[in-house]
């Protein structure tokens, strides 16, 4: 779906800024927000390009710069610490070879870090887009990130 | 509602916050992002109070106030909650004036033993001594910061006209924020980021220029620290006293007050506390005042052309120089032009003076043409600014908002989010056009006849265009509807033919109407003389049949017109190509008390704050001086005498004019010109200046003579900001500067002008451009 016609099925309601940012976002293969979007829904809900700006910037799901296909979000909460989160860490770091915030090279991850993801049970848990994989060691971890990489 | 608060008992309004009934019993809590204008934020947390039966420790800013509350604002745990909350917020925040152990020795200036003196003083903050900041940290007595301290190192903004911004001073309350969101209704700035990446700023780090910033200073007058400064008062310091008056720089004469300093103007605000007062001003009130009234260019002693140039003399001597050609000359053969910008007061003495004792009829002044006159007329059907608030349906034509008449376009922006249909005819995108229901752009060339449509239309329902179809179905369900006009519609040709128009539609439809115009005492000026059209004394002086002209405050000439001789009394220097015999310098608002009359007639006061510079004195004094000199009658010119002879109620009376046919052809853009060019006098013109060019960054806000073009076609056209243009017409080429802004909509060029007369015919005019080296 372009731009254009995501905003067509929204309301223009200032209500629906998240949604519509989201949507578009989401519809990117590299799941980012650029200027254009973000002038162009500025004018559909008639708000002010500062103004979604701000809120674009302020929520970190969104993104202003290229990121991966694939969207790594380590959960950074204590439980996940206690079992091991920072070990998952430096191993994606040695994995991907890329620091937080950076994109692979090939496009495919992209890693973030985030807020407790809400599955402490199964802690340590990183999150891959909309799935969330817990339970995690380094053998498990290096299986799901394979199993990314061969999707293509 | 009755509450307690630190065992005082007190009785309060239902409704409002636990902050807002401390402060109405003069019981204070720290606050630093709280402010009377905006609403509840709880973002700088130290407002924390106790609450008997309430968990934690909620923010008095943000919780309202229950019948039998029993309310602590200073006990022992809040105060060292407050002063650990403080440093958190101030561990980002530069504090040498705030905790430095030799704050009190720190003196900015110290003698040496060496040759000079030094500078030893690292107390740099511009809001020094008038922060809301130090007052906290006084009140919480905090002599340390136990956290560590963190300098954000931010660039320091200050290319940008009128306040400079140093973020590293910002303490993130969002009251600039708020107040841009809320109050001005622009949002052009917003916090950006989170965390401690945040920043405030518009989108992009793009200019507040191009973000549709009005310069209103709301965001200036309400930051609590120093983040914030105006370029023009930032090492001003705190003024000695505020004293009320009003902005002479348009007909709204809004209130204001003027900030002293050793008998200066250093500041202007809007009426009300200094710290709380928002943006009710436009950029021309809140920060032009202050560099006119100071310019460096004011005229401050007599000057008169000798036969060798122009030399200054003295009082005596210029006053005798005038009374010499004055008394040479026939009464008839003299022409007068008035500033509107002059008091009642001024425009009663010139009355009598050039009435009763020079015995001339050309009276005039260089805006009176018969535009103007046919759309002064349509004020019998005007309301005042108030009556706004009343209105179910809202229509503006050609107004332009940017940088003018800020109450107006306030209320305007208040009803139209409160659901009022708006609609905005004309060009302009402007600070009201994101409330616009739906702005409505007449086609190019045929403005008459879109005008003409919407009268068809409400007389009987045809086939017009949908949007005119929908303006007309709001207007004709909506009881009361207003039509707000803007001076821009006197600069069309078509203008006389478009206003009649208008006024066959306000008599169909029953319409009040909102008439704004530039000028802050054009009402009083045709109310108390007898004028004569601006057309009409051209006409005498290209007959050679004026020899002496007496111009006060105006600026009617491109070039020197076929006189014997020119005299010029005025705040400012004539300009140089004038060759005036005789500057006589005088004073402006400011300087003199005196009034103003509004569109409904009524008149509004003001008084003197300061004294003229150099030898400059008030208009009524130098007709005194010349009249002794003259003798001929005893009349009394000063303001005392003068005050009671100005009646109670103004009525206008307007000058003849002969309506020439229209002799240019209106045509539409077609493929060999392309672009639709519009021309608009600067309307901001003060006595016989202009604001643009006598302040810098005015002149960057609103640029003279260059042409503003939309971005859109800029990119289509490879053509950049500050690029030079060709532009042509079928009968008229010129070169200009390039301006590239968004207010202006895609296919159309506008021309700010700093002449009277526009250079391309008619206006609009299609235009074709090019790049000037190509």
């Amino acid at each position: 779906m372009s731009r254009e016609e995501i905003l067509k099925t929204y309301d223009q309601t200032s209500d629906n800024l998240l949604a519509i940012l989201h949507d578009i976002q989401d519809n990117k293969d590299e799941h980012y927000l650029t200027r254009e979007d973000l002038k162009k829904v500025s004018d559909y809900l008639d708000l002010t390009y500062g103004f979604v700006h701000g809120v674009a910037t302020f929520y970190s799901m969104f993104s202003l710069k290229p990121r991966g296909k694939n969207i790594i979000r380590v959960c950074q909460s204590p439980p996940c610490h206690l079992m091991g989160s920072t070990t998952i860490s430096k191993e994606l770091i040695k994995i991907l070879g890329i620091k937080f915030g950076e994109t692979t090279k090939d496009g495919l991850f992209t890693l973030e870090m985030t807020s407790c993801l809400g599955v402490c049970g199964v802690a340590p848990a990183i999150m891959i887009n909309d799935q969330v994989y817990g339970n995690l060691n380094k053998q498990r971890l290096y299986e799901v990130i394979e199993e990314k990489r061969r999707v293509k | 509602m009755k509450v307690t608060i630190d065992n005082q008992e007190i009785y309060v309004k239902e409704g409002i916050t636990i902050l807002d009934a401390a402060q109405e019993h003069n019981i204070y809590i720290p606050h630093l992002c709280s402010h009377l204008e905006l609403s509840p934020y709880g973002g700088c947390r130290l407002c924390i109070i106790e609450v008997e039966g309430m968990k934690g420790y909620p923010t008095a800013c943000t919780t309202k106030v229950e019948d039998k509350m029993v309310i602590r604002t200073h006990t022992k745990t809040l105060q060292q909650m407050r002063r650990e909350i403080l440093q958190l917020i101030l561990s980002e925040h530069p504090s040498a004036c705030l905790i430095c152990d030799e704050q009190e020795e720190c003196s900015s200036f110290q003698q040496t033993i060496r040759k000079v003196g030094a500078t030893t003083g690292c107390r740099w903050c511009p809001k020094d001594g008038d922060c809301e900041l130090q007052k906290v940290v006084d009140y919480l007595e905090i002599d340390k910061i136990t956290f560590p301290v963190y300098y954000r190192q931010l660039p320091i903004e200050n290319h940008e006209p009128f306040y400079d911004r140093d973020y590293n001073l910002c303490i993130y309350c969002a009251r600039c924020v708020r107040i841009c969101e809320e109050h001005r209704k622009s949002s052009v700035i917003s916090l950006r980021q989170r965390g401690r990446f945040s920043t405030i700023g518009p989108a992009f780090n793009m200019s507040h220029i191009d973000a549709g910033c009005e310069f209103c200073g709301a965001c200036v007058s309400v930051c609590p620290t120093g983040a914030l400064s105006e370029k023009g008062r930032k090492w001003g310091g705190i003024p000695d006293s505020y004293n009320a008056s009003i902005c002479p720089l348009c007909d709204l004469n809004c209130d204001i007050q003027v900030l002293m300093k050793k008998g200066k103007v250093i500041g202007t605000l809007p009426p009300g506390d200094p710290h709380q007062s928002g943006g009710e001003l436009c950029v021309k009130g809140r920060f032009c005042l202050t560099h006119i009234i100071n310019s460096p260019d004011r005229l401050k002693e007599p000057e008169y052309l000798f036969d060798e140039g122009i030399g200054i003399v003295s009082w005596d001597e210029a006053v005798k120089q005038a009374g010499k050609m004055l008394k040479d000359v026939n009464g008839k053969r003299v022409a007068v032009y008035l500033s509107p910008n002059l008091t009642l007061e001024e425009i009663l003495a010139a009355k009598l003076f050039f009435k009763d004792i020079i015995n001339t009829s050309n009276i005039t002044s260089s805006i009176l043409n018969s535009n103007l006159i046919s759309y002064i007329s349509l004020s019998e059907e005007s309301i005042s600014l108030k009556e706004i608030e009343k209105s179910d349906c809202i229509i503006s034509v050609f107004l332009n908002g940017n940088y003018n008449y800020a109450p107006l376009t306030l209320s305007i922006k208040q009803k139209a989010e409160k659901g009022t249909p708006y609609f905005q005819i004309g060009w302009i995108k402007d600070t009201t056009s994101r409330y616009a229901y739906q702005q409505i752009i007449p086609f190019p060339g045929r403005e008459k006849t879109f005008f003409n449509k919407i009268a068809q239309s409400i007389e009987n329902a045809d086939n017009s265009s949908p949007e005119i179809k929908e303006l007309v179905k709001k207007i004709k369900i909506s009881s009361n509807p207003i039509f707000i006009l803007g001076p821009d519609i006197m600069g069309l040709t078509e203008a006389d033919g478009i206003l009649k128009i208008i006024k066959k539609i306000i008599t169909l439809t029953g319409s009040k109407i909102f008439l704004t115009n530039p000028y802050s005492n054009l009402i009083g000026l045709l109310s108390l003389i007898d004028t004569k059209s601006n057309e009409e004394i051209n006409e005498l002086i290209s007959q050679k049949k004026i020899d002496l002209l007496y111009i006060i405050g105006d600026n009617p000439f491109q070039k020197r017109p076929p006189v014997n001789s020119i005299i010029c009394q005025s705040p400012f220097p004539a300009p140089d190509y004038l060759n005036a015999d005789l500057a006589l310098p005088s004073a402006m608002w400011g300087e003199i008390s005196g009034s103003f009359a509004d569109i409904k007639g009524n008149i509004k006061k003001f008084k003197a704050v300061t004294n003229p510079p150099g030898k400059a004195i008030q208009n009524n004094e130098i007709f005194d001086r010349i009249n002794k000199e003259i003798g001929k009658k005893d009349i009394k010119f000063t303001y005392k005498g003068i005050s009671k002879l100005i009646p109670k109620k103004l009525e206008m009376r307007f000058p003849f004019v002969k309506r020439k046919p229209l002799k240019a052809k209106i045509s539409p853009p077609n493929t060999s010109f392309p672009l639709l060019l519009i021309q608009e006098k600067n309307p901001h013109i003060f006595y016989n200046i202009s604001l643009s060019n006598n302040i810098r960054d005015m002149r960057e806000i609103v640029t003279e003579d260059a042409i503003i073009m939309n971005p859109t076609d800029a990119l289509k056209m490879e053509i950049q900001n500050g690029d030079s243009i060709f532009v042509k017409s079928d009968i008229y080429e010129k070169i200009y500067p390039i301006i590239v802004r968004k207010i202006i909509p895609q296919n159309f060029l506008l021309l700010i002008t700093s002449s009277r007369t526009f250079d391309f015919n008619p206006n609009p005019c299609p235009v074709h451009i090019r790049r000037n080296n190509v």
